[in-house]
Order: C-alpha cells, then structure tokens, then sequence
C-alpha cells in the first residue's frame, strides 16, 4: 500500500484521538479565584444590633459596601460575630427593606409614599412647632436648663455607630432629655 | 503552601449559627424558606445554598436528654471520593492547601460525586444543573485570611491553622476532655477534624458517619474498569488503524457483482 499525503494524515490523527483518550484523563485545569474584597476599602463599623458593640469591616468599593466580616484586631469581638451581626450586609444591601419613605396622616388607615424632601420639611416643621411650645429654659430655682421634654428619640436597631453618633449630637443641641435606643433594652 | 485544617471542638459549640450566617454572607448564597421541623434545626438540610449549618440532636443518655450541636460541612478529605468520582476534569479539584473545591464551570451535573462522598455533603440544583458545597474559603485562605465560618465563631468552637499545628492542639484538647478525634481513620484523613466529647459514639450524631471510606464500587470503577475499557477502545482503534495501513480502504469485488447478474 502506497502512503500518500492524504492517507499518513488520516492514520496519524486516528492514531491520536486513539491514545488522546487515555491521555485526556486526569488534566486538571488550575483553580484560582482572587479574594472579592482584595482590592476594596477597609473601614471598620461598630455592629448595630446590641450592647455588646463587636467590631466589623465593612468592605467598600465604587461607594458601595460589598461585604461586612468582623474584625479580627477589634479587642472585644476579635472577629467573631453571631448570626444577627454577621448578617450586618443585608442593612446596606436587601432589596426586601424599604426602598421610599412611607407616611400615614393622622387618622389614615394607609401608608402613603412621599419622597425625602417633603418627610424631612414635614419633620423639621412638626419638631419646631413642639419645641417653641414646650421649651424649658430654667428650672424652679431658676437655673439655666434649656431643656426640651415634650419629645424623645428611640434609635432603630438598623443605625450604626455613627449614625447613633450624629442623631445625638442633634438631638442634644435641641436640648432632648428622652434619648434612648434599641442596643440598651 | 502549608496544608491547613479547621479543627471542630464540638465542646464549645453554642449553635449559635453564626457560621452559618457568615458562609452564607461570604458565598453570597441566597436564602431559603425553611418550615419549622419540632426542634431548632434550621434550615432542616444542607442544600445548594446552604453549605454549612449545625445540627441540633436531641439524644436520651442515661435517661436524660443530651442536645448535641454539630457544625456540618464538607470534610476536605485527603484523598477525596468525590474527586474521584468526578467524570468532568476540572468540576471537583483537589488543592495542595487542602480544600476539595468546586467549579460550576466545569461541572456537568451528573451527580456522581453526591453517591460517591461518603459524608454526604455535595448538593445538585435542578435550576442550575450543577452542584455545590462548602470550599473551605479557597480564595480566603489563600489570601492569608480565616475561611468565614471560623472567622465568625464566637467561642473558639472553630479554629483554622496549619496541619501539624492542628494536629498537636486536636490531640491535646481530646486527652484533656476525655474524648476523641474524628475521623480518626489514617487510611482516609481529612481536612477537617472533630473533637468528640467522651461517652458518646459518632452514631449518636445525625448524618455522621462513624466510619468514612472510599466507596468499593468506585474504586472497582475508577481503578479497574476504567483502565481495561480505555486500554479497550485504545487497542480497537489502534488495530484499526494498523489494518488501515496494511490493506488498505475496504473495496467491493467486482468480479463477484459481475457475476451475480
């Protein structure tokens, strides 16, 4: 039999595909996945939820929080957390929160969606209103007060350090007494 | 890279699923609606999106009733049934760290790998047609961090090192509690140990198995069929090929059709 061009490159591949069936086993392609938070901001929060106060990273990219662990240089928690802490991410990222500002007037048995201008002025005006009222600037033995007891402010559980930080800090320099919030009960 | 362990003290575990939360939070896995099954088990079972969680058993011991707690998760064995189990080059990947870890990419959900682990931990998706399970934070520890479930733990039930420091802590801490490692098998050691309290068996746990090993069938498969079979279609097409070679393309006599009209 004469080998031509033709006929050695059909034997040669036939041969191939022969032995590249045994061959083919056991290649085993590289698995790398870089970190997902390697390249993001580090800044460290304190968790929200209770008074014991662990220390957590939450990981910031584009201005967006990516991910939240606990942070293993934080001398009360040394990066552990408990399930509600270590679900901290969904506070930043869950579509299942309220995305709009909700409002029900007085005597209203709905809730209505109103945008952020509107609640903030409606907010500010009420408060006016009841501190111009109810202001107390000296006490009986006429010493200076300057106290506000008509309203008190409950913070959620879903504020963290320093948003807490800055609703107090207004909420003192309105003269507030009645300030409490979720992490002490 | 140092070989690594995470070391189980099931002593210390509080169920607080903490873990839980954390690998679910790590992996961006996605909830699930579970229903409420007479104990605090929750959700009832590991699942696509759920690579660890920790089982509540409620067992009478001299009759009294002991609630044991047990983080469950994939066991990165040494030499690891599932890999071999694996058709798909690629889906199912021993590391030299440790970890068996998974890639969607490759897989082609045959399941194979879910009859195979001996700890049944591999778990399909009709949606996705993959499967999926716990990779030991691959891309954490090879980046120098704690894999998230130990990074999480508040007691110290978890802790990650490296092997031969682990190995001495684990061996320590099982004589000074009275109780013993598992799996404590040297014929199939893994990347994840237990320390057992004493007066208890593995069977007491649920979904333990008190003896992990290899699977027989598999390795009848893997080691001896399929060798044979490949030698098999090797040798035909290889013989094929020689008779190509020697006689040549089959022709038709022309002779015999001539004389057949």
């Amino acid at each position: 039999m004469e080998i031509t061009r033709r006929s050695f490159l059909k034997i040669a591949g036939g041969t191939l595909a022969a032995t590249g069936i045994g061959a083919g086993v056991g290649v085993r392609p590289a698995f790398a996945q870089p970190r997902k938070v390697r390249y993001a901001q580090e800044v460290p929060t304190i968790c929200c939820y209770c008074g014991v106060g662990c220390g957590i990273i939450a990981h910031v990219k584009d201005g967006k929080v990516i991910n939240t662990e606990g942070d293993p240089d934080h001398p009360i928690n040394k990066g552990s957390l408990c399930p509600k802490g270590a679900s901290l991410y969904q506070i930043a990222n869950n579509e299942k929160r309220n995305q709009k500002v909700l409002y029900r007037a007085p005597g209203a048995d709905a809730w209505k969606e109103v945008d952020w201008d509107w609640a903030l002025t409606k907010i500010t005006a009420n408060l006016k209103k009841e501190r111009d009222k109810g202001f107390i600037s000296t006490n009986e033995k006429g010493e200076l007060v300057n106290r506000f007891e008509s309203v008190a402010s409950i913070g959620g559980a879903a504020l963290d350090n320093e948003e807490v930080y800055a609703l107090t800090k207004m909420n003192r320099a309105l003269g507030l007494v009645y300030v409490e919030h979720q992490a002490r009960i | 890279m140092a070989e690594f362990i995470k070391l189980i003290d099931i002593t210390k575990c509080t169920g607080c699923r903490g873990c839980q939360v954390a690998c679910k939070q790590w992996n961006e896995l996605a909830a699930e609606k579970t229903t409420f099954t007479g104990s605090l088990q929750n959700p009832d079972d590991l699942s696509y999106n759920t690579w660890t969680l920790i089982r509540f058993d409620e067992v009478e011991q001299n009759g009294k009733m002991n609630w044991l707690l047990r983080h469950d998760a994939c066991m990165h064995c040494d030499w690891p049934a599932c890999v071999k189990a694996c058709p798909s080059p690629g889906a199912l990947v021993k590391t030299d760290e440790g970890p068996v870890v998974h890639n969607t990419k490759f897989c082609i959900g045959c399941k194979s790998c879910i009859v195979a682990c001996p700890f049944d931990i591999p778990r399909y998706s009709k949606e996705k047609e993959n499967i999926a399970k716990c990779t030991l934070c691959y891309d954490r520890i090879t980046d120098g961090k704690n894999p998230a479930c130990v990074t999480a733990c508040p007691t110290g039930c978890l802790t990650f090192g490296t092997k031969e420091e682990m190995l001495d802590k684990a061996a320590k801490r099982a004589e000074k509690i009275g109780g013993f490692i598992y799996p404590n098998n040297p014929k199939y050691e893994t990347h994840v140990l237990y320390i057992m309290p004493g007066g208890l068996k593995v069977a007491d746990y649920s979904h333990a198995n008190p003896n992990p090993k290899m699977p027989t069938t598999l390795m009848w498969w893997k080691n001896l069929f399929k060798p044979f079979t490949l030698i098999g279609i090797g040798g035909v097409a290889g013989l094929a090929a020689l008779h190509y070679l020697i006689k040549g393309p089959h022709r038709v006599h022309e002779k015999k059709e001539e004389g057949g009209e």
